[in-house]
């Protein structure tokens, strides 16, 4: 049987869902890993959300994250988890964005501690939205394309 | 047997190096878990911060207590804004050689504002001194064994990388953790609480 185009996207698209959930548990991961004042202080160095607040995303963020890269994995409720992995990555990414461009030298805060904000980072965390963005177009085209 | 040699040998440098520092710009007992490496600028508003409000209790909490051995460690900035840090920083290194770094320190700290923009860093650290001491001191700070003290932390900081200051770098267990949040000590706190539970 030939391997038709449609197949094609649709192992793509598996793979790439089950690559960037993976990658949203390792995120959630190493953050409960560590105390969780090692994140807070991370957020709080962005310097865009109050003290309190820093502390609320360090105790939740992680465990969100490990729970949507869950959904994206097992492919159950994929218009809520893809856009909301690209509403993540879009704040994620021009916070970043931000931090670089007025000349912060701060930690990512994206794989754990100790990894400063660099090109490198920026490229990582792009491509990771467009792969998001390119997934929740695909999961509002399926329910509008009747199989 | 390879593997354990290789481990020997990988860990040893880190084991017999230890905190790398003279007595008089430390605090505490070497032998503590805890290592905190504080790298400051004595020009940045910062790190007088630290100094003067959140420092008192970290070394209540966990130096006096002997949870942590402190190490001060010298960052001058080489931004203009910052031109007098180093002579500063030179200037505690030497004092630190006739024991008076805390007193020098806190001096330069608490007159920070004076000095910073005017150069006159000498004329604080010598009204703490007596006249022989500053004696000692104003000759120990042309001396190359102190500048070299002074870029041997600058360069340290940089290896790490120290990215601002005040950083403090706690280490435990073999592990280095930079810490730069002193807004909320209680978040510090938390944090080293949590790593000496582990």
């Amino acid at each position: 049987m030939p391997f038709s185009r449609n197949s094609a996207l649709k192992i793509a698209v598996i793979v790439l869902r089950v690559v960037m959930g993976g990658i949203f548990i390792y995120a959630g991961y190493v953050k409960l890993a560590e105390p969780w004042q090692l994140f807070a202080a991370g957020i709080a160095d962005y310097e865009v959300v109050p003290m309190w607040a820093a502390k609320f995303l360090a105790h939740t963020l992680p465990w969100f994250e490990v729970l949507i890269g869950l959904l994206l994995i097992v492919g159950r409720w994929l218009r809520t988890s893809t856009v909301s992995t690209s509403l993540l990555l879009l704040v994620f990414f021009s916070l970043m964005v931000r931090a670089f461009a007025g000349g912060k030298e701060i930690n990512c805060g994206c794989f754990g501690p100790n990894e400063l904000i660099s090109w490198k980072t920026l490229v990582r965390d792009g491509s990771m939205l467009a792969a998001s963005l390119f997934l929740a177009a695909i999961a509002f085209r399926n329910r509008r394309t009747p199989a | 047997m390879k593997i354990l040699a290789l481990l020997v040998a990988a860990l040893t440098p880190c084991l017999a190096s230890g905190p790398d520092v003279d007595k008089g710009r430390s605090m505490g007992d070497p032998s503590a878990p805890m290592l905190f490496e504080i790298y400051s600028d004595f020009s940045c508003p910062g790190c007088k911060h630290l100094h003067d409000f959140v420092l008192p209790t970290i070394i209540q909490d966990y130096v006096r207590t002997g949870k942590a051995f402190l190490v001060f460690r010298e960052f001058p900035l080489d931004i203009p804004a910052h031109k007098y840090s180093r002579p500063a920083a030179a200037l505690a290194v030497a004092a630190a050689r006739i024991g008076k770094y805390q007193t020098v320190s806190d001096a330069l700290f608490r007159d920070q504002g004076a000095w910073a923009t005017s150069g006159k860093v000498w004329d604080i650290v010598a009204a703490v001194l007596n006249p022989e001491e500053r004696k000692r001191v104003q000759a120990l700070a042309g001396e190359s064994s102190v500048l070299a003290e002074v870029q041997n932390d600058v360069d340290r900081g940089k290896q790490i990388p120290i990215t601002q200051t005040p950083t403090l770098m706690v280490t435990y267990k073999l592990r280095q953790q930079p810490w730069t949040q002193f807004a909320d000590y209680g978040l510090f706190r938390g944090y080293i609480d949590a790593l000496l539970k582990k």
